[in-house]
Order: C-alpha cells, then sequence, then structure tokens
C-alpha cells in the first residue's frame, strides 16, 4: 500500500475541505486579515486533518502487511479467515464477516464435488468388483468347453478384464488412497507374474524373451507394481513387429536404487511423440495405426509411480525399439532393516 | 480322492468350478444355502475349502475365523477384491491362500495343489505313475525298474505335464503355456531340445518311444 494511493483514495475528503479553507481565506481577506493570522489558521486546519490521515494510514498499511505476511505463509489460502485477528473497526468487521460467509459458501461448494467424486469412486470399484464375477464365469465356461471358438473369446474377455483393470487403477490413482501398502518383495515375482499373464502372447507371437537372472529385493506395493509391469509388457507386445520379436528384462543394482529394464525391438516411438507418451489420452501415431489404444496405460503407469515413489522414463527410436526404465529408490534404513 | 468345498453364491462360478476341478480328480461339494454354513464346513469333513469374501448371511471373513476355531483345514479364499490390503485382511483371518477373479485356471490348480500338499507333507507322496515308471517331484529323478536317472526343472515339467494329460494329445502352445505357467520360460527351439533330451534319458534307463511326436500337432503319451 502507497502513500500517494492512500491519499488518492481520500482525494474528496482532502479537496473539501481545500475549497472550505480556500472561501475562508477569501472571507479573511475581504475582512483585511493579516496574512499570519491566515497561516496559523492554515496549520490549526491542516495539521490535524493530516496527522489523521498518517496515522489511519500508518495502522492500515501495518494491518495489510501482517494479512499479506499471513497469506504469504499459507499454503491454503483460503484458510486466511480462520487465522486472521478479529479486526476490531467496524468496516473491517463487515468485510470479516463476508469473507467468512463467502468461505463457507465454497467450502460446502467444493465438499459437494468432494462426495460426489468419492461416490464416484466408490461407485467404480464395486461395478470393477462386480464385473469380475461374471468375467471369471466365462472364464470358467470357456476352460470347460474347449474349441477354437471358445479360445477366442476367451482371449477377447482377457482384452475386457485388462480395460476393467485399467478402470479400477485409475479410480485409485486420484486418490491419496488407503489401497497400497508398502512391503519388500523380489523383483522377479513381479516379472514372472507378468510374463505368466501374457504368455500366450509371447507363445503365439513367437516372441523371444531374454530374462536375466534378477535377484534384487525392492520396496513397494507389489499389486501396483504388477499393474504398471503389465501395462508395459502388454505395450511391448502390442507394438511388436511381425517377425523377430524380443523383449529382454534385466534390473540393474546401483547404491541407492535398483533399475528394471524392460527393452523390445518393436516398432519405436518417434523423436517427437516420445515426451507426450505419458499425457492422459495421447495415443500418437501408432495409436491411430493400432486398434486398441486409449492412451491411458502409460498414463496411469506415471501417475502411479509418482504415487509410490518410484521413476519411470522411457527412450526409444523408431524402428529400432523401446525401453522403458523402472527406477525402484533403496534407501540405507531399508537395506539395514 | 481329495474333497473341495466350493463356498461361492454365484451359481455360475459354482457350477464351472465343479466342472473343472471335478475333471482334473477332485471331489468337489458345492453348497448353494448359506445359513448354517459353518455347520455344514464343520461336517463335510474336506480336505480343502475355497471361499469367496462377498456371500449371503455371512461374509468370507467370518466363515474363514470361525472354521479357524477349531480346524486346520486349509482354506483358499477367492475374491474379486485385488489389493494388497485385501491379501493381509485374508491372512489375518487364517487364510492359507488368495486367489483372485478372474482367476486362471492352471494357477487355480496349482495352488490348490500347493496347499493341499503343504498341509498332508507326511500321508501325500510326491510321485506321478506312468505304468511302471515312476516320476519322483520333489526331488526330480525318474524311476524305472530299479534305474533312476535325474532330470532338470524343464525336462521335469515337460514330462509331468504328459503324464498329466496322458492318452491324449498335448500341442506344443499348450505344453509351452504350461511351462510358462510355471515360470519355466521357454521358446520353441528349447522345448525341441529339451524333448529329445528326455527321450534320451527315458531310453538310458529302458523305456523307448514313450513320448509320441504327432507331426503338426504336438505330443502324447499313450
Amino acid at each position: 500500500m502507497k502513500l500517494k494511493d492512500y491519499l488518492k483514495e481520500r482525494f474528496s475528503c482532502l479537496l473539501i475541505n481545500f475549497i472550505g479553507f480556500f472561501s475562508l481565506v477569501c472571507i479573511l481577506l475581504l475582512l483585511d486579515i493579516k496574512g499570519n493570522v491566515i497561516f496559523s489558521i492554515l496549520i490549526l486546519w491542516f495539521f490535524p486533518l493530516m496527522s489523521y490521515i498518517l496515522i489511519e494510514y500508518m495502522k492500515a498499511k501495518k494491518h495489510y502487511n501482517h494479512m499479506e505476511g499471513l497469506l504469504e505463509s499459507l499454503d491454503e489460502k483460503y484458510l486466511l479467515s480462520e487465522i486472521m485477528q478479529k479486526p476490531t473497526c467496524l468496516e473491517e468487521k463487515l468485510f470479516y464477516e463476508i469473507l467468512r460467509i463467502c468461505n463457507k459458501s465454497m467450502h460446502e461448494h467444493v465438499n459437494e464435488y468432494k462426495n460426489l467424486q468419492l461416490e464416484y469412486r466408490e461407485y467404480i470399484e464395486t461395478w470393477v468388483h462386480e464385473i469380475k464375477t461374471p468375467i471369471a464365469s466365462s472364464m470358467l465356461i470357456i476352460e470347460n468347453n474347449k474349441s477354437e471358438g471358445m479360445d477366442n473369446i476367451g482371449q477377447e474377455i482377457k482384452k475386457i478384464d485388462g480395460f476393467v483393470e485399467q478402470a479400477l487403477y485409475y479410480a485409485r490413482s486420484s486418490h491419496v488412497s488407503q489401497d497400497y501398502l508398502i512391503k519388500k518383495f523380489d523383483l522377479v515375482k513381479v516379472i514372472n507374474h507378468t510374463i505368466r499373464r501374457n504368455a500366450k502372447d509371447f507363445i503365439h507371437k513367437k516372441i523371444d524373451l531374454q530374462l536375466d537372472e534378477i535377484n534384487e529385493e525392492v520396496y513397494s506395493d507389489i499389486k501396483w507394481v504388477q499393474f504398471i509391469l503389465h501395462q508395459i509388457i502388454s505395450n511391448a507386445i502390442k507394438y511388436m513387429k511381425e517377425q523377430d520379436g524380443k523383449i529382454k528384462i534385466y534390473a540393474k543394482k546401483n547404491k541407492n536404487n535398483v533399475i528394471l529394464i524392460i527393452e523390445d525391438n518393436g516398432i519405436g516411438i518417434s523423436e517427437k511423440d516420445l515426451h507426450k507418451v505419458f499425457e492422459k489420452g495421447y495415443t500418437g501415431e501408432h495409436g491411430r495405426k493400432y486398434t486398441a489404444s486409449t492412451g491411458m496405460g502409460l498414463y496411469l503407469c506415471k501417475k502411479l509411480c509418482q504415487k509410490l515413489g518410484l521413476a519411470i522414463s522411457i527412450t526409444s527410436q523408431l524402428g529400432v525399439g523401446t525401453k522403458v526404465n523402472i527406477t525402484f529408490p533403496l534407501s540405507k534404513f531399508h537395506l539395514e532393516s | 480322492m481329495k474333497k473341495i468345498i466350493i463356498i461361492e453364491d454365484t451359481e455360475t462360478i459354482r457350477e464351472e468350478l465343479k466342472i473343472f476341478l471335478s475333471k482334473y480328480g477332485y471331489e468337489i461339494d458345492a453348497p448353494d444355502q448359506f445359513e448354517n454354513i459353518i455347520e455344514y464346513i464343520n461336517r463335510a469333513n474336506a480336505d480343502l475349502i475355497l471361499l469367496d469374501i462377498n456371500l449371503p448371511v455371512f461374509d468370507g471373513y467370518h466363515i474363514c475365523r470361525e472354521v479357524r476355531k477349531d480346524s486346520d483345514i486349509p482354506i483358499i479364499i477367492v475374491t474379486s477384491r485385488d489389493s494388497e490390503v485385501d491379501e493381509l485382511m485374508s491372512m489375518n483371518f487364517g487364510a492359507d491362500d488368495f486367489i483372485t477373479k478372474p482367476y486362471n485356471t492352471q494357477i487355480l490348480l496349482a495352488r490348490i495343489a500347493a496347499v493341499l500338499k503343504r498341509a498332508s507333507k507326511d500321508q501325500y507322496r510326491d510321485v506321478l505313475m506312468y505304468h511302471d515308471l515312476e516320476l519322483n517331484l520333489s526331488n526330480g529323478s525318474i524311476n524305472y525298474k530299479g534305474k533312476t536317472e535325474q532330470l532338470t526343472k524343464n525336462e521335469l515339467k515337460i514330462l509331468s505335464c504328459l503324464i498329466k494329460n496322458k492318452g491324449s494329445i498335448v500341442s506344443r502352445d499348450v505344453l509351452m503355456e504350461y511351462l510358462w505357467n510355471s515360470n519355466v520360460f521357454i521358446d520353441d527351439n528349447t522345448l525341441s531340445v529339451n524333448v529329445t533330451r528326455l527321450r534320451r534319458k527315458l531310453e538310458e534307463i529302458g523305456i523307448k518311444d514313450v513320448i509320441e511326436t504327432r507331426r503338426g500337432l504336438g505330443y502324447m503319451m499313450p
């Protein structure tokens, strides 16, 4: 708050005083009063007025500076009305009341949306669990009535299952939720699980799997990591070249982390697309060429990795292949315990 | 014959599981009433329980806890809830294993076998028989009329898959899927090499031509 601006605000008050004083001076001059008397009247008139304005200015400045400081220190700015000092002067009291009412109404509004979102998330989760029952029964029926046609339906149902799973993790990913549990597990367990899950594709498409012996232990939520790995490996399979497909999985142990690397020799991602692959709904050229790309898989991977504190990065060359790195941090604390 | 109780309220799953598991040589008991389920379980005297969590009357956790009060019968929880927290809960209630829907049937079978094996270490011998050929799963050896030969992990898995499916042709793809499901990730060529080695080992202890190749179809043990 600048003094100039403050005075500008009081321009009308000052103007009236000046006009009043000017009229008085005119009258006094007509009455032939001496100059030093008029000067004294000027001092007597304006000294209290200016002092009052200055004092008020200083008070106001202090008050607003304090408020600004508070606001600065707050992460959630809307909490200001909760912690600011109760004002004493009338104008500010009224203003304070208005601020509180606005805040309250905003909170109600936000809560309404929060509840809506929570309900929606709960609905999605229940729905996912419900739809898994018919999927499970369909798979059993297929298993019990084996034929080529049934097998094809089975493949399609597996895809449905994959999409349903994506929906579930999407619902989970947008909340800091109680759904995850960090514990120690063998990295190879997750890898085996994902490979088993994609076994049919590996075998039928004759993809060469190079699996290094991986003996690392990491700390994370195994289910979420399984989901992430499944997205990456099924992507690698989806964007594989027609012939001589190859997927290589290995791990590197550093002092502070373990890096899991999934390398394929598929069609690759062009440089201009590469930085966008983690964006929501981004499918790129391949997505348009190959069916069944929703652009959700990698977006979810990135989001879940962030929640789990893992780093994920992709390097790729068009026509040569893609390499995905997932970094699991290992702190000293974990190593010792 | 091992007896399994399936406690599952979805009729389709219950019936299909019954068909599926019966095919693999288990005796199945699958109640469709859940009011007195705990008494039912205690009376049934089964070797294993496959237990769903979302059930009418009592939920699976409650049943699990109640059954554990006076029985050590193995319990495998089958559920569509799949988070680590759910798994932890099930284990805390005394379940032996936890499988999520929809399940890979081969893995379901493997888990059932593993839990049963753990539960009855003493009377259960890890041996598959094919005529006079003995396949010992626990130490990976084959035995025929006193002669013994050691098998590798891959050979062991291949032979056990063929014996389990004796009398019918096992296609290369099905055989490979079976191997992949038990964490043996071998490619087409390695499979051929392994089968050749397996045949040679079988010949060395005196069994000839027991694994037949059906060109274009797969392998078979008659």
